[in-house]
């Protein structure tokens, strides 16, 4: 176990807003990592803090187990890819790809041509022309073929096609089972990229709420269905994440429970179905917000 | 503090690192080399034309001779060194935020970005003095026309080389010092740049009006002569270069 980006209650405020927010976390090496959270939750700064492009107002960040900003040795093996990367107004595709390699020591040519005709980009359309999706496509394809230590996709698909999102998927997972490496994915298309993550931060109003591998959160809560009384009955004393009901029919999303407490609420005729990722930490946030107004 | 061992890439040398900024620089030189050249040759015309109708309207060898003195005042190539500074504020703008996402450090950039400006001075400042001694060769592309060989240009080729070489560095740097502070703090920024430099201006000019030293500055100027008055301008061209790396090394680049 070796952390490749090591934080310690970092906070990055801007004037009246707690961008981050003391987070401690660490990032191991050669695992894909998903950043969860909602828009303006602190996905982008945190990211921009890694990689020494936003300076940190408190806290300490080490990656590669030195500071990043303003750090050669740590930054040439970063690739950091932004939804809202912009281009050179004049360059085409072309030059994006010529350009590319002298920066990322790493770089497959030969990956990078597969996965340009893959995403069938343009290669001399000036980037100013193209659609949404193919903007986002050159850094995709940027991200992957640069092969880069540490890689960050920050939402890198915006006005990319369903189809086209899976490629990018399929393509990042046999690519780091090839090549293994450490990647920080944020988005909020959670379910998409569920099964690709091994480990999940979640952050909310610039705290990290959730630190915890993918496998365990998603056995960490589960949905009890069933009449409104049964279920009430069952979910007494239990943390409660959730409650939805129709007429006389509840449906609760309680945390973790047991072989023992699942088999009481089979015998109370209650049903158990599994949480989403997406569901689960989308209740996880909202908690968060209720708390957060409480304690305010 | 971890003393584990990452695998990295292979680690790169000052020298690679800012050259590959000069080489991203000139990934696409339609910018900065094409689009000039293609406006200045496009005045480069249009002067040609008035000249034409000079030259076949003007038939007397005095009154022709009248004419090309007057030309010696052409401002008809001002526009290339002003433009680069539009050129360095585009650089910076579009490749900072491009260049970061690629792992660079802005010390390194800046250094690359740097060297980039000095070696676009010299490519126009040569192209500029090989331009003049066409004009001077053909006597005014034939009818006395005088763009490149303007006065203010200096005598001679090395003296223009020179000029030409100082004049572009100047705009080039003060574009980057724009740039800059655009990065950093965007329009707010440039407006208090503005501002400030225009307050410098008229506090110089007050200087200079209440302690009756217009005299002096003009003595000063005319003891530099043309060489030496642009000459100073490197000190403001140097300040300009280290402020627009001071303004940079904390800026973020934002979408």
């Amino acid at each position: 176990m070796t952390a490749v980006i090591e934080v310690q209650h970092l906070s990055k405020h801007y004037r009246d807003v707690r961008a981050v927010d003391d987070a401690t976390f660490a990032v191991e090496e050669n695992k894909i990592y998903g950043l969860l959270g909602r828009n303006g939750a602190g996905k982008t700064t945190l990211m921009q803090l890694l990689t020494g492009q936003e300076f940190a107002t408190r806290g300490s960040i080490r990656v590669f187990g030195e500071s990043p900003v303003e750090n050669a040795g740590v930054l040439q093996n970063i690739s950091f890819i932004k939804e809202s990367q912009r281009y050179p107004d004049d360059f085409r595709p072309r030059h994006v790809f010529a350009s590319a390699p002298w920066f990322f020591a790493n770089w497959d040519a030969a990956f990078a041509a597969q996965l340009i005709e893959e995403f069938r980009v343009p290669l001399n359309r000036r980037i100013k022309k193209l659609s949404r999706g193919q903007v986002s496509a050159i850094g995709v394809i940027v991200g992957l073929a640069s092969r880069a230590p540490l890689t960050f996709f920050d939402e890198p698909y915006l006005g990319l096609d369903a189809v086209a999102r899976q490629l990018f998927y399929d393509r990042l997972l046999e690519d780091y089972a090839e090549h293994p490496r450490t990647v920080v994915l944020s988005t909020h298309l959670i379910d998409e990229v569920s099964n690709l993550l091994e480990h999940v931060i979640v952050i909310d109003e610039g705290r990290i709420i959730i630190d915890e591998e993918a496998e365990t959160l998603r056995g960490s809560a589960t949905s009890v269905v069933g009449t409104r009384a049964a279920v009430d009955a069952f979910v007494a004393g239990r943390e409660i994440l959730h409650r939805d009901g129709v007429g006389g029919l509840a449906s609760v999303t309680v945390e973790g429970l047991d072989a023992r407490a699942r088999a009481a609420a089979s015998a109370a005729g209650l049903e158990l179905a599994p949480v989403s990722l997406q569901q689960l930490i989308i209740r996880r946030t909202s908690t968060s917000e209720k708390e957060f107004e409480a304690t305010a | 503090m971890t003393t584990a061992q990452f695998t990295k890439v292979i680690p790169t040398t000052e020298f690679q690192r800012v050259g590959r900024i000069v080489r991203l620089h000139f990934a696409n030189p339609w910018t900065t080399i094409g689009l000039p050249w293609i406006i200045l040759g496009s005045i480069f015309l249009v002067n040609l034309a008035i000249w034409w109708i000079i030259f076949a309207s003007v038939t007397s060898a005095s009154d022709r001779a009248d004419v090309s003195d007057g030309l010696q005042y052409s401002g008809a190539s001002f526009y290339i060194f002003v433009y680069m500074l539009v050129v360095a504020v585009q650089a910076i703008s579009i490749t900072f935020p491009f260049a970061l996402g690629y792992g660079v450090t802005r010390r390194d950039y800046y250094l690359g970005t740097t060297l980039n400006f000095v070696i676009l001075s010299a490519i126009y400042s040569a192209g500029l003095t090989v331009l003049s001694i066409v004009e001077e060769l053909t006597n005014g592309w034939g009818m006395g026309g005088r763009m490149f060989t303007a006065v203010y240009f200096g005598d001679g080729w090395a003296q223009r080389l020179y000029l030409f070489f100082v004049g572009f560095l100047f705009f080039f740097f003060i574009g980057s010092l724009f740039a800059s502070v655009y990065v950093r703090w965007k329009a707010n920024g440039l407006v208090a740049l503005f501002i400030g430099l225009g307050v410098l201006v008229v506090a110089v000019a007050a200087l200079a009006t209440f302690t009756q030293g217009w005299g002096v500055v003009g003595a000063f100027f005319g003891r530099a002569g043309l060489v030496g008055s642009v000459s100073w301008s490197l000190v403001i061209t140097a300040l300009a270069a280290v402020a627009g790396f001071l303004v940079l090394r904390r800026a973020t680049p934002r979408g």
